[in-house]
């Protein structure tokens, strides 16, 4: 049975390879996909083991949270829990230390994987029941004060020089409120999905898919293609300028932020990472860098790990909820299998990170940047279409419009996250129903 | 203190709050983000609002293509000895120097009492992080020194770092003794950050109910004491006193440790509010064990371990300085 888990999450881990070079390309889809065709095998009178399955999907997990730092450094197309590493990753891309800046977030993710086993492993089942039992009635107020810091933290970065008086303000403002306009524009669209969402049923699933592509994706790939922006000739460098203490650091700030976000329901990687990154105050660029990659992993596999945990009964993330579909955890010996393919699965994937980014490296001196922006939007544009056909790609051009808003004002990108953040916080408040009849969604 | 900080203490003064926990349970997280809101809210008023709206005399602009500390040093010292003569206040804005997106220019001054004099220096170029870029300081890193006649008495340090967004400002002002006093930011920690203003708010906010008006009060009045703890302090009785009274200089406003500590302290406090909240509860363990088990333990591990890892790196902690003769 070992055996046989193991090649199941190598099998995920490789696959994962080719799915994490894609860029905009999200695991969960993939994983949806998977769960569909093991439905349709159940369908056929099939029964897949799910010592099968299990380890290929926590495989895909990891083994995607890792390697999706490349194409996010390297290619500009950056999910929703990377928009942190995004900024100062393609600083060191456009200062031609893009391998340097690719491998030190992968040295975060690898401490990721070190913290999910050694540390959550461990702790888990014996402290994160009592957390989740005391919690639980609370977490609509908590997801509120999230929002409410989103909202509050974000900084002026006009209005610094010129006479005092309105023009000034107004100079500052007009970012404070580009952010503002975007979360309410996300949120009114994340009502619609929910409560009016003109994605077919039978696509239910992957319901919230096209608008997180057009929040997101589409407007990184459309800034990269019209940028016209040169990358320049990029170094490889033996070791990385990176201590004990540094990796210490990230490893606490990613894995609060990480694990916060693995925690709380609709909270993303994304609001992690802000919320540790204020919390632990770190300056140094590469502390920051490796956190997110910290953050990232501890995000997307703790989140799934959650799920395995004895005696917490916690769905958390798309993954979980994909395989929950499946299949229900009873054992230990379900947390161990969990436990033992993450470890497999990280460590093959860190073993991967140098060549494949070299691999793409390589890949980028023969093409174009732009054209690879282009080919990754044709890829988001085929899968949406896929998926949820023209309706899909027509949510995805509103969230397309909506996503562009912070990036032609420079507010901050998290801000398009009211699409899950604002319905959700309302229905857990109560208040949904009478807001989605407010804006005549019932 | 970091804005996180603050924030987060609103929040845990609403936990303080029973009736705030019992409205949570029933689905109306109103007083926690009332807490939060008041938490955070003297400083985005004065960060905001109001520095948008304060006037200056004089505005320094340095050429980011000709780095002269020469004209920061002499504007300074000019401001320090007008404001001596004439007894008027003299408000100078130092501005930052943007090189690209996220680039920018850092220069220090140090306006030296002892010395009678402003000495300016140009550093590196920082990152929005404030992270020096490599290779990135000037060939000529001269120091400028402006001379200034009048005696000055500082209730914030001696030396200003300016890089990053909007530059710092100064109010230059002669008192009853004849000495110049800077105030430093002179639009920050003033009005806003006053137990009266934070009453005031209280008791608008008491219109809907007192609830809301202490949990107001809390959080606002927890904002001015933590800002008290750094150097620069709070006018506390606004419009009742002018000045600010000086900080206990326990710590800088963006130490890592001691917000970290106090953002982790905070979420423990709320978490055991909440758990405190449950009539018959499942788990039962004293504060002193909570305590022990999800800070002191960890802190000290995290301690521990961070002293193993420098001491095997055998060098001093990495810090990103760079030597100034300011």
């Amino acid at each position: 049975m070992i055996f046989t888990a193991a090649a199941s999450v190598l099998t995920g881990t490789v696959l994962s390879c080719f799915l994490a070079l894609l860029p905009g390309l999200h695991i969960y889809n993939v994983m949806g996909l998977a769960a569909l065709f093991l439905y349709s095998l159940h369908g056929t009178g099939i029964a897949s083991m799910p010592e099968v399955y299990i380890p290929f999907m926590i495989g895909l997990v990891t083994g995607w949270s890792v390697l999706n730092t490349i194409p996010s450094v390297l290619l500009g197309a950056p999910d929703e829990s990377a928009i942190f590493t995004v900024l100062p990753g393609q600083k060191y891309l456009m200062t031609g230390r893009g391998y340097e800046g690719t491998m030190m977030i992968g040295a975060g993710s690898l401490i990721g994987i070190f913290m999910l086993i050694f540390l959550m492993g461990p702790l888990a089942p014996k402290y994160l029941p009592v957390v989740r039992y005391v919690l639980n009635p609370h977490m609509h107020w908590i997801l509120w004060v999230i929002i409410t810091f989103i909202l509050m933290t974000e900084w002026p970065k006009g209005g610094n020089r010129g006479p005092a008086g309105w023009r000034k303000f107004f100079d500052a403002w007009s970012t404070l409120s580009a952010g503002l306009l975007t979360f309410l524009l996300s949120g009114v669209l994340g009502f619609l999905l929910l409560y009016r969402t003109p994605v077919s049923i039978d696509n239910a699933f992957q319901n919230i898919m096209p608008a997180f592509a057009g929040l997101f994706a589409v407007p990184w790939c459309l800034l990269n293609a019209i940028s016209g922006a040169k990358v320049p000739e990029q170094h490889l460098c033996d070791t990385l300028n990176i201590n004990g203490d540094l990796l210490l650091r990230s490893g606490i700030a990613g894995g609060i932020g990480g694990g916060f976000a693995a925690f709380f329901p609709v909270v993303t990687g994304g609001i992690g990472g802000l919320l540790a990154g204020h919390a632990t105050a770190q300056r140094d660029e590469r502390v920051f860098m490796m956190s997110q990659g910290v953050s990232k992993v501890v995000y997307y596999t703790g989140a799934l790990l959650l799920f395995f945990v004895p005696g917490l009964y916690l769905t958390r993330g798309g993954g979980a909820w994909i395989i929950k579909g499946l299949y229900a955890p009873r054992t230990p010996g379900d947390y161990c299998l969990a436990l033992g393919s993450i470890a497999l699965s990280g460590a093959v994937s860190f073993l991967l990170m140098s060549p494949l980014t070299k691999w793409t490296l390589k890949l980028m001196k023969k093409v174009d940047y732009r054209l690879i922006s282009v080919f990754s939007l044709c890829i988001i544009i085929a899968l949406v279409f896929s998926i949820t056909g023209w309706t899909g790609l027509f949510v995805m051009a509103v969230g397309t419009g909506i996503g562009l808003i912070p990036v032609l004002f420079g507010s901050r990108r998290l801000n398009c996250l009211g699409v899950l953040l604002l319905p959700i916080a309302c229905n857990m408040s109560g208040i949904g129903e009478p807001v989605a009849a407010f804006l005549r969604l019932l | 203190m970091k804005g996180i900080a603050h924030f987060i203490s609103g929040v845990t003064v609403a936990s303080f709050c029973p009736w705030a926990i019992e409205a949570a349970q029933n689905g109306n997280p109103s007083f926690f983000i009332l807490g939060a809101v008041a938490g955070l809210l003297p400083d985005t008023v004065d960060f905001k609002f109001y520095r948008f709206f304060y006037h200056y005399d004089v505005s320094v602009e340095p050429d980011p293509l000709q780095l002269d500390p020469q004209p920061i040093a002499d504007a300074l010292a000019a401001a320090v000895s007008n404001a001596a003569e004439t007894g008027r206040p003299v408000r100078v804005k130092l501005s930052t120097i943007k090189m690209s997106a996220d680039n920018w220019r850092q220069y220090r001054v140090r306006i030296d009492s002892g010395a009678g004099e402003v000495r300016v220096q140009f550093g590196p170029v920082v990152s929005t992080g404030q992270v020096p870029q490599p290779d990135s300081l000037p060939m000529n890193r001269s120091v400028a020194v402006a001379k200034f006649s009048a005696p000055v008495r500082q209730s914030y340090e001696p030396g200003y770092t300016v890089d990053i967004f909007d530059g710092p400002g100064f109010m230059f002002k002669r008192n009853e003794n004849g000495d110049v006093e800077v105030d430093f930011l002179p639009w920050h920690r003033s009005w806003s950050h006053s137990l009266t203003v934070g009453a005031l708010l209280a008791g608008i906010a008491s219109f809907w109910t007192w609830k809301a008006g202490a949990v107001v009060f809390g959080a606002y009045v927890l904002h001015v004491i933590e800002d008290q703890m750094g150097y620069m302090g709070s006018n506390w009785f606004f419009p009742f006193t002018e000045k600010r009274v000086p900080g206990f200089k326990m710590m800088h406003s963006g130490d890592a440790f001691p917000n970290f500590a106090g953002v982790w302290l905070c979420c423990l406090l709320i978490f055991w509010n909440v758990y405190a909240a449950i009539g018959n509860p499942l788990y039962h363990f004293s504060f002193f064990r909570f305590i022990m088990t999800a800070m002191v333990v960890p802190f000290a591990i995290f301690g521990l371990i961070r002293r193993l890892l420098i001491r095997a790196d055998r060098r001093l902690p990495e810090m990103l300085s760079i030597d100034w003769n300011v």
